[in-house]
């Protein structure tokens, strides 16, 4: 983290939708972040938030009725994706965009690649472990059948998988969960990519299992240089692998800082709730404190902050504005972000405004507050309250969390 | 080595199950109306002393399972009996009907297998687009119309209307041309392909249509998979993914319905024959039902029978050949 050069991967208000009968859904909506070399970047939050279809997204992986829609994601100065404004108007996609076909040769497997989170369903059931192991290689480095053969044990072993040569002929079904997880991380580490992305890779797994895969991949990560995407939704995991952390709410990032900075200076009270969500050895509460209620749907965000509805510190102000994540607070050079009002940046608004206690008052008042129109622009309002609709559904929503 | 181990095991598996087909189609043909003695004299008026004669003649004066046990040592030792009807040997009879329907039934599979296969998945790969929707609906007149009425109407169509190709018989392609009359082996074989046309399309059709649906299916969800996801998250071009990723693990339960489809496949064949008026088992099983020939009926039985029981038997093998997942038994 030393030389703040040029970041490895750039994404820049990256958009990401599927297009359902029910309706969009905007399951990244708008994210910004960098991954630098040799970092290992954490992308948080609970289920739903968009983790994993932003990872995906980096490598142009969305499953259809998915689309990126709007934003750019550069990697080592080419363009993954990008758009441009076109003479009638509409966004098309840039002339130095990749094609598809770039996509798949140039950058997956071999500049980016991915550790999956079920590793008893990642690896295919009727190819041996070191087939597939093989056929990567094969595919993303440019070495013969036999060298990529011995590639792949090398790994295997490096991974820690004992007596690699003979594992290499025996079927996934033969491997432990933890086993397999080595695989996935050999596997990701024989192409030789300067960026891999971790998509909760130790969920599925037992909690001592958990604690060797992330000392593997701490060792390996010193070892190799390799960057990181880590995905997660654990905060101890977090803590204990990564260097800079970004908090996902409902699509958004909603807090970006140094992992210590997150810990001990933070500063968006869902990151707060997250934190107070868990066990941590460096406090002693009587009984943990859940974030009340659930996340909604990302089909419907509410107006104003997402996060509102379910925020302890939430005031009238928090329905109406839609806050970016601004730079909130700088420490060891490098900025601390935050997407809510209450920090100074984002001006008085917070300060003036009321706190929003009753849960009944909170209701009554979101069905009128699409009719007002506070102009004092503190922030733009919310790109999706612009939408038709979308404040009275905001509303529902409430009405929603009342009843449980 | 354990394939072997586990066949044997599946073999010796299957025994009980011949006894049980041998033991219920014995009680059942003796408890038929109908007297077969009275049948073979067709209705001459003879005293009692004859009847009796022939009765000890065959056996039939002694109880059923006596009658059963002699018969099962005969069956262990290659005799399947004497059709008193046709007076001749049933395994002569069966021997000699056996290669037209096996002929049929094999290609009838092949048929279905190498329509099934592409068709299944180009439906899966263009889900919910026009051509899967096709699909559905040949597949669902597929399942849904007896093999018999297809083969009638083929006839009509490609023999009658259009006289493309011919409405009955086969030409053996292990005989010689001369007994045909033909100029040499390539008109053998090119007629030995138009007399099957339409009887495997006919057996063939409901099979490709469940294999269809079935490909289809298993290929929707092996794309789905999360290592097709993976292979594709390291760049393996999609056409690999399609052949090699997804397909392999797509085949599995294809096997699995191969196997268990055997027995409406022959069950369809003694229709098919009847129909195309080929001289197969099936044929001979419907005459057989006729006359009453309870000896006859026996032998197809069990020769039915144990073609079904050996078709699962090598599909669990293939199986167990092919998914690495499935053990031999001896790791449980």
């Amino acid at each position: 983290m030393s030389s703040r050069s040029d970041p490895l991967l750039r994404v820049e208000n990256l958009k990401t939708q599927f297009f359902t009968d029910a309706g969009t859904v905007r399951a990244v909506d708008g994210i910004s972040f960098e991954v630098y070399e040799g970092e290992i970047v954490g992308l948080v939050g609970e289920s739903g938030a968009g983790k994993s279809v932003a990872s995906m997204s980096l490598l142009r992986l969305v499953d259809s009725p998915g689309q990126i829609v709007d934003g750019e994601i550069t990697y080592k100065g080419e363009t993954i994706f990008g758009l441009e404004e076109g003479p009638d108007g509409d966004l098309h996609e840039r002339e130095d965009m990749l094609t598809n076909e770039e996509v798949r040769t140039r950058i997956r497997g071999n500049e980016i690649a991915v550790i999956f989170q079920d590793p008893m369903e990642s690896l295919n059931p009727v190819f041996t472990v070191g087939s597939q192991l093989r056929e990567f290689i094969e595919l993303n480095r440019d070495l013969s059948s036999d060298e990529a053969r011995r590639e792949a044990v090398d790994m295997l072993r490096e991974v820690g998988i004992p007596d690699p040569a003979e594992r290499y002929e025996e079927y996934p079904h033969q491997f432990s969960g933890g086993m397999r997880q080595r695989v996935l991380i050999a596997m990701a580490l024989a192409c030789e990519p300067n960026l891999i992305i971790a998509d909760e890779p130790t969920t599925a797994l037992d909690v001592t299992v958990e604690g060797q895969i992330i000392d593997l991949v701490d060792d390996l990560q010193a070892k190799y240089g390799t960057s990181f995407i880590w995905v997660t939704h654990d905060m101890g995991v977090v803590a204990e692998i990564c260097d800079r952390v970004n908090v996902m709410y409902l699509g958004e990032i909603v807090e970006q800082a140094p992992v210590d900075e997150l810990f001990y200076d933070t500063k968006h009270p869902y990151t707060e709730a997250l934190l107070n969500s868990m066990p941590r050895p460096d406090r002693t509460v009587a009984e943990l404190d859940p974030i009340r209620g659930v996340m909604p749907e990302a089909i419907n965000p509410p107006a104003g902050c997402r996060f509102h509805p379910r925020c302890p510190d939430a005031r009238e102000a928090c329905k109406r504005i839609h806050p970016e994540n601004r730079e909130v607070a700088r420490a060891d050079g490098q900025p601390h972000r935050a997407a809510c009002i209450k920090h100074d940046v984002f001006g008085d608004e917070y300060e003036e405004s009321v706190p929003l206690e009753e849960r009944a008052q909170e209701t009554a008042a979101s069905a009128t507050d699409g009719g007002e129109s506070e102009g004092s622009g503190v922030e733009s309002r919310s790109q999706s309250g612009s939408e038709s609709g979308n404040t009275s559904k905001a509303g529902s929503q409430h009405g929603g969390d009342d009843r449980e | 080595m354990g394939l072997l181990r586990y066949t044997a095991g599946r073999v010796v598996q299957a025994i009980p199950v011949l006894i049980g087909i041998t033991v219920i189609t014995f009680i059942l043909a003796n408890l038929a109306p109908g007297d077969p003695v009275r049948l073979m004299l067709q209705g001459q008026e003879v005293n009692q002393e004859v009847i009796a004669r022939i009765e000890r003649q065959y056996g039939l004066h002694r109880p059923l399972h006596e009658r059963y046990l002699t018969y099962m040592s005969n069956v262990l030792q290659g005799d399947l009996g004497h059709s008193i009807h046709r007076d001749r040997p049933v395994t002569a009879l069966l021997a000699q009907r056996a290669g037209p329907t096996l002929m049929l039934v094999l290609s009838a599979y092949a048929f279905a297998l190498a329509t099934a296969i592409p068709l299944g998945i180009i439906a899966a790969t263009r889900r919910n687009e026009p051509t899967d929707h096709v699909s559905r609906i040949v597949a669902l007149i597929g399942v849904s119309t007896p093999s018999f009425w297809i083969g009638i109407v083929l006839i009509l169509i490609f023999a009658i209307q259009l006289g493309w190709l011919p409405s009955s018989g086969l030409v053996y392609p292990w005989r010689s041309p001369d007994q045909y009359g033909y100029s040499g082996y390539p008109e053998l074989a090119y007629q030995t392909i138009r007399h099957l046309l339409l009887p495997m399309i006919a057996l063939g059709t409901l099979q490709m249509a469940t294999l269809m649906r079935v490909e289809r299916t298993q290929m929707i969800e092996s794309l789905q998979g999360e290592y097709v996801k993976l292979a594709r998250a390291y760049g393996v071009p999609e056409r690999t993914i399609l052949r090699k990723h997804a397909f392999q693990v797509a085949q599995l339960p294809i096997i699995t319905i191969i196997g268990l489809n055997l027995s409406t496949a022959l069950g369809g064949a003694v229709l098919t024959e009847y129909v195309f008026n080929i001289n197969g088992i099936g044929r001979l099983f419907l005459e057989a039902i006729q006359s009453l020939d309870y000896q006859l009926i026996m032998g197809i039985t069990i020769v039915i029978g144990t073609m079904f029981v050996v078709g699962v038997i090598i599909t669990d093998i293939s199986y167990a050949y092919i998914d690495p997942r499935v053990t031999y038994g001896e790791h449980d």
